[in-house]
């Protein structure tokens, strides 16, 4: 038996400590919004926080989490400290219409969430040089307008 | 309402069709198409046809026989029947439609005729309406070559119209008034007397008129159609909530892991599993494949991995991708040693004209579609039962194929279909589906979920198909072309899918126009050309991929034209416009003025100054493809071997845009799809196995390497055509012309390298 702490639920799971934290999230704990898109750590669609650090769950073995609490694109619009990012990055993503197929959107949502976070005042060249998502549908040019209203909405709302 | 109420609607409706009809092009919608089929009313207030109906919920709800794979058809379904019915988006639902002849794709299938249909001729247009009748009567329905829009936008406008004067009549009726006294607003029915209700309201007495022929309302911007909207999609998807093929859950569902032979025609001899693992069922052997059984994925994978496999390989290829272009350079050089399916010879073109020869070899590889979500199907077999939970481009075909898998008859099967994660032609193929039933029937009465892994997915592709062409041309003394050859060395796309899904039909029959797409019809109607396929097929399984034939004939096309361009010492657009001016047509006229367009931006945006020991330069290219034209421009920077594109700018006539701000997005999707093609794909194959696994070293861009694109629209009011693929076939040629602009090197193959 593992303990792994998951937006905030603490499960205890009967799994082998080696198996790709994506799998577990997918096939155990029914969050299927992290999506397998490569198991190699190339495409980012997998993509979740640990410990607030965006990490592609497909290469993190779940024995090797330990304390650390994951979180997942289900919960990380209630995530303290995060939650405005968050709804402002959704808002924005809505609003330039950046899915296409979709699918490896909610890992791109994450991705953006954990790289504003880590400094808020960032330029969107920054925050879009952190990113190397793989999106076969081509929604760059809408990922990188959405980034631009994200932070400005951001800066706007800022105390 | 009852049973007898509603087959009123039919039956007058398809009397009343008859007359509709009269005259009518093969793309006027009838009553007679829209009344053929009477959708089922599931719980709901009242029904309008076949493509609409009303909820109980009160919310109108549009029948879209085609699959949501990024290309937005539900969101433009909805628009199209909400704008006729004066209701908000909100009002208006996309719901899967029903297996039923109605709802076939005879535009897709047209599409793929070798016809021109730039002939606007009395005898091809009736030859067009009678093909359409024909492949109507097939009942395919298919999502693919751009069509869904073109397929469905029509029926739900005529189906809407009707819908809406049914439940004015209604109204008034209700309100004791005339007709014409009650106008119709944001879901409302209003009478000049100030008695009002809602269309839900009015519904099921609406449904219970008669329906007569209205006058169809013109695909023009209104109050949706033309504008920007939210599409209802884009909140799911942006937070995880959306469900695809793979995030299908089913109770007591099992997984299973594949794995197929590493060469092409490999088979498993024995297949035993390992060690034990936690949670592994039991392994499952098929013609090309074997597979584990499992509680989870991880643990499918884990003892697919411990399996002691060996394959049987005495069948297997023993090709490399050497092999396969020495294939095609023999059949280009000695001739028609192999079939020529395909010859088109305009008056003088054999007997060359004289003058200055240009001639040009180009080649192009094979490559994999790599959709973001990865092959899977979700199968359950029951004994006189089939479920699949599948992304899928064909209803009809899935339901086919997981038919004789099980050997159950179609009537037996279910498919549902959640959102699809990309398709790109690559879900046309649907071997997947009948893999995963053969693995589903090992454990019958539980759902199974086969999922193929990135490696898998590239392994089990149907490739778009490696092609070599030689194209040459004569120029007379004011430097513009006088003859044109145009021969292409290629398998046949078609033939070989029809022997996939359809084995009982007999393939080969018809020329295969998509072998020369991008070059057999194009707007710029040169005189005195030959084009010919030699049709060469070594066995390597080849699909569709995103813009089939044209993303070979495009690059090679347009690639020569600027070969020409040069050789006659003239610009590239200007080259291109005395091309168009040379020939004039209607085609000819719209294409101008994206030309023009792109050479406006051209001069408004200048070169920028580039660090010493880099070049910059620009190219361009023209594209006719799937009723569509898009002019693009590239601008490209060289540093040594390394090619970055900086920007495209592509100007795009697409008759009319519904939602712009989709087709945009779907252009733009089109050129980074091609773009990561010209710059790093390729598939190859070593002694029958195939080389590339994962996206390492199958390249896909990402955001640092991907160009800023712009896209301008010019709505020409011509047909509606195609988006989803349109621009793809002109990024490779922009590319490779800016190359040349920039370095003076002429690259003739794809990937780009310098
Ligand atoms: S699935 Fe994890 S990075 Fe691609
Ligand atoms: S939206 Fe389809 S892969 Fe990104």
């Amino acid at each position: 038996m593992m303990a792994l702490t998951v937006n905030g639920t603490q499960h205890r799971l009967e799994v082998a400590p080696e198996t790709p934290l994506l799998w577990v999230l997918r096939d155990q704990l029914g969050l299927g919004g992290s999506k397998f898109g490569c198991g190699a750590g190339l495409c980012g669609a997998c993509s979740v926080h640990v410990d607030g650090a965006v990490v592609r769950s497909c290469q993190m073995a779940v024995g090797d989490i330990g304390e650390r609490a994951v979180v997942t694109i289900e919960a990380v619009q209630e995530q303290p400290g995060i939650a405005d990012i968050a709804a402002a990055v959704v808002a924005a993503w809505v609003q330039a219409g950046v899915p296409q197929c979709g699918y490896c959107q909610p890992g791109f949502v994450m991705a953006t969430i954990g790289s504003i976070a880590t400094d808020r005042s960032q330029s969107r060249e920054a925050v879009l040089g952190q990113l190397s998502n793989i999106c076969r549908c081509g929604s760059y040019d809408a990922v990188r307008e959405a980034v631009g209203i994200t932070l400005d909405r951001l800066r706007h709302d800022a105390p | 309402m009852t049973k007898l109420a509603r087959r009123a609607f039919l039956i007058s409706a398809s009397v009343l069709g008859g007359g509709l009809l009269v005259g009518a092009g093969a793309t006027a919608i009838g009553l007679q198409r829209i009344a053929a089929f009477e959708v089922p009313l599931d719980g709901g207030r009242a029904g309008f046809g076949a493509w609409l109906r009303v909820a109980a919920d009160g919310v109108f709800e549009v029948m879209v026989p085609h699959q949501e794979m990024g290309q937005g058809i539900h969101t433009l379904a909805m628009m199209v029947a909400a704008e006729v019915l004066h209701l908000p988006l909100s009002a208006v639902r996309a719901v899967a439609a029903p297996d039923a002849a109605v709802f076939a794709n005879p535009v897709m299938l047209l599409d793929g005729l070798p016809m021109d249909f730039h002939d606007d001729g009395l005898l091809h247009g009736a030859t067009v309406w009678t093909l359409d009748k024909l492949l109507r009567l097939l009942g395919l329905q298919g999502t693919g070559g751009s069509s869904s829009t073109r397929n469905i936008e029509p029926a739900i406008r005529r189906c809407a119209a009707v819908a809406l004067d049914m439940l004015r009549r209604a109204a008034a009726a209700e309100f004791g008034v005339d007709e014409a006294q009650v106008s119709a607003q944001n879901g409302v029915m209003t009478a000049s007397n100030g008695r009002a209700a809602r269309y839900g309201e009015l519904a099921a007495a609406a449904g219970l008129l008669r329906p007569r022929n209205v006058d169809l309302p013109p695909l023009t911007a209104g109050r949706l159609i033309g504008r920007a909207v939210t599409r209802p999609d884009a909140r799911p998807k942006a937070t995880g909530v959306a469900r695809f093929g793979i995030d299908t859950r089913l109770d007591g569902q099992l997984y299973a892991a594949i794995r197929h032979a590493p060469r092409l025609g490999g088979r498993p001899q024995t297949a035993r599993l390992g060690p034990t693992v936690l949670g592994v069922r039991q392994i499952v052997s098929g013609a090309d494949y074997v597979a584990v059984i499992a509680t989870t994925f991880a643990a499918a994978l884990a003892g697919l991995d411990g399996a002691e496999i060996v394959w049987d390989d005495r069948a297997a290829s023993n090709l490399s991708t050497g092999d396969v272009e020495a294939a095609y350079r023999a059949a280009l050089d000695q001739g028609p040693t192999y079939a020529r399916r395909w010859v088109i010879e305009q008056a003088g073109a054999s007997a060359r004209v004289g003058g200055r020869a240009v001639t040009a070899r180009y080649k192009a590889p094979f490559l994999a579609h790599t959709t973001m979500e990865p092959i899977n199907a979700t199968a359950l077999v029951e004994r006189a039962q089939v479920t699949v939970w599948a992304g899928h481009q064909s209803l009809s075909l899935a339901k086919l194929i997981a038919a004789r898998a099980a050997g159950v008859a179609p009537e037996a099967v279910e498919v549902r279909t959640p959102y699809l994660g990309g398709g790109f032609g690559r879900r046309a193929d649907l071997h997947y589906i009948r893999k995963a039933v053969e693995i589903a029937m090992a454990v019958r009465g539980t759902p199974v979920q086969t999922i193929w892994t990135r490696a898998e997915d590239l392994r089990d592709d149907v490739y778009r198909p490696a092609a070599m062409a030689d194209v040459s041309a004569t120029l007379g003394d004011d430097g513009m072309p006088t003859s044109l050859t145009y021969r292409i060395a290629v398998p046949s796309v078609t033939d070989q899918f029809t022997a996939r899904a359809m084995p009982a039909a007999k393939g080969g029959l018809l020329a295969d126009r998509s072998a020369v797409d991008g070059a057999v019809f194009s707007p710029y109607q040169l005189a005195n050309r030959s084009i010919e396929h030699f049709s060469v097929d070594l066995g390597i399984p080849v699909g569709f991929w995103r813009s089939v034939g044209h993303s070979l004939g495009g690059f090679f096309f347009e690639t020569f034209i600027d070969e020409l361009a040069y050789a006659a010492g003239v610009a590239p657009l200007v080259f291109r416009a005395r091309l168009l001016a040379a020939a004039p047509s209607a085609t000819s006229d719209r294409a101008e003025v994206l030309l023009q367009r792109l050479a406006s931006w051209d001069m408004a945006n200048r070169l920028p100054i580039v660090a010493a020991g880099s070049v910059i330069g620009r190219g361009v290219a023209l594209s006719e493809c799937f009723h569509s034209l898009v002019a693009q421009i590239a601008e490209v920077e060289v540093t040594g071997s390394a090619i970055r594109v900086r920007r495209v700018h592509a100007v795009v006539d697409c008759g009319c845009a519904i939602d712009p701000a989709n087709t945009i997005a779907q252009v733009r999707g089109g050129i980074h799809y091609g773009l990561s093609a010209a710059l790093y794909g390729r598939i190859d194959f070593e002694n029958g196995a195939i080389v590339q696994s994962n996206f390492h070293d199958y390249r896909a861009l990402t955001l640092a390497d991907a160009p800023e694109i712009s896209v301008e629209l010019v709505n020409s009011n011509a047909p509606i055509g195609g988006v989803g693929e349109i621009g793809t076939p002109g990024i490779a040629p922009a590319v490779g012309n800016a190359i040349f602009a920039a370095t003076g090197q002429r690259r003739r193959s794809l990937p780009f390298t310098l």
